[in-house]
């Protein structure tokens, strides 16, 4: 058995209590604890696989636009598939989304291609108007979803929330001569 | 078939329900058929047209949504085929409109127009009902079908390229409220957003 990251809890808990129903996603590993926790504690909440981000966001724009509070939640390297999504239709319809993004590039990375838009997803948000935060402790993780949350719903503005992989990915035990595994 | 032909008979068969239109032409006709609050005209996002008629769809079980989207558009999005057969919502109608060309950007040909098959497209990636229509009483037969039946439905048109004169109205806002109001959705106005 699993035990369940406590951040990860704590995301479903927050976009839970801002009322968020549906989930629209692309997967990486750290979110694959969400995703189960969702399915396991959360009933009420759908979870939708998209065959890419910027698909999910325009799921998600239908949603909202039938009456629902949708969240979407990527890997970073997803937003650069998001743009033209987030650019011309959430923003300027202000239609608003919980965004949820799993860091890479960030500080644990082993990977040199998650680096460049790693270290441009905040630049990127804040150029298309769309703010974010980033989550600073696990335990942390409900407030900050929900608060992230239900400011995107009150604005009628697409709010992101950042998972770094400080908390996300437990640190890796060194083990001389294996490489680290894929996230 | 001239796609606003079309359009115009769609819009007289389906009442107040929900269209969403793919940027462009398809928006334009769709505005130039009969400019109605349930219309929603997107000005971007190419390709994403299916995709927010699914998400409807999806929050609005008991309404039928369609979606005009274009050949190039879908093109861009064929995802999108995959996870609407995934989902399957019942209440959904795709009608794309294949001219074999951009149109909104000046007649370039897409790949329809050299044998890439929608209909058979969205048939292998799950969508339950589907069909490539010619000519206005195939469409409107079709149409009619699709209002009665369970989809989700792909309706591959065949339509030939005409000029818009019109453009639907401009301000983004305006559309997404006016549409989430006639679908009963309304955004409050005065206490920033539903709680």
């Amino acid at each position: 058995m699993t035990v369940a990251p406590v951040w990860a809890a704590g995301v479903c808990a927050g976009l839970h209590a801002a009322g968020s129903r549906h989930v629209v996603y692309v997967p990486d590993n750290p979110l694959s604890h969400v995703l189960r926790i969702l399915r396991e504690d959360f009933p009420d909440v759908r979870t939708t696989l998209a065959t890419r981000e910027e698909e999910a966001f325009g799921i998600a724009a239908g949603l909202y636009l039938g009456g629902a509070k949708p969240t979407v939640m990527l890997q970073s390297s997803g937003l650069g598939n998001s743009l033209n999504a987030l650019t011309s239709l959430l923003v300027p319809y202000k239609i608003p989304v919980l965004i949820v993004i799993s860091m890479r590039g960030d500080a644990g990375e082993w990977n040199d291609a998650q680096v460049p838009m790693g270290r441009a997803v905040r630049p990127i948000c804040d150029a298309i108007g769309i703010p974010h935060m980033t989550l600073d402790a696990g335990d942390a993780a409900e407030r900050t979803i929900r608060l992230v949350a239900q400011t995107a719903f009150a604005t009628r503005t697409p709010g992101a929330c950042l998972l770094p992989r400080r908390i996300t990915v437990p640190a890796p035990r060194a083990v001389e001569g294996r490489s680290p595994s894929d996230q | 078939m001239h796609r606003l032909d079309a359009t115009r008979q769609l819009i007289a068969s389906i009442g107040d329900e929900p269209v969403v239109a793919s940027l462009g032409h398809p928006a334009y006709d769709l505005y130039a058929a009969g400019d109605r609050p349930s219309n929603f005209y997107t000005w971007g996002s190419m390709g994403l047209a299916s995709s927010i008629g699914l998400g409807l769809a999806m929050a609005q079980p008991d309404r039928r949504v369609f979606v005009l989207d274009g050949d190039g558009s879908l093109l861009m999005n064929l995802g999108s085929l995959a996870t609407i057969g995934w989902v399957r919502p019942p209440n959904l109608v795709v009608i794309v409109w294949d001219n074999e060309e951009y149109g909104t950007t000046g007649g370039q040909q897409t790949a329809t127009a050299h044998g890439a098959d929608l209909e058979a497209a969205a048939r292998a990636m799950g969508a339950a009902r589907t069909a490539t229509v010619r000519g206005e009483q195939a469409f409107c037969d079709a149409i009619a079908t699709a209002r009665l039946e369970p989809g989700p439905w792909v309706i591959v048109a065949k339509v030939s390229e005409s000029a818009p004169a019109v453009k639907p109205p401009l301000d983004c806002v305006f559309i997404k409220q006016r549409f989430m109001a006639a679908i009963g959705q309304p955004e409050d106005a005065t206490r920033g957003g539903r709680t």
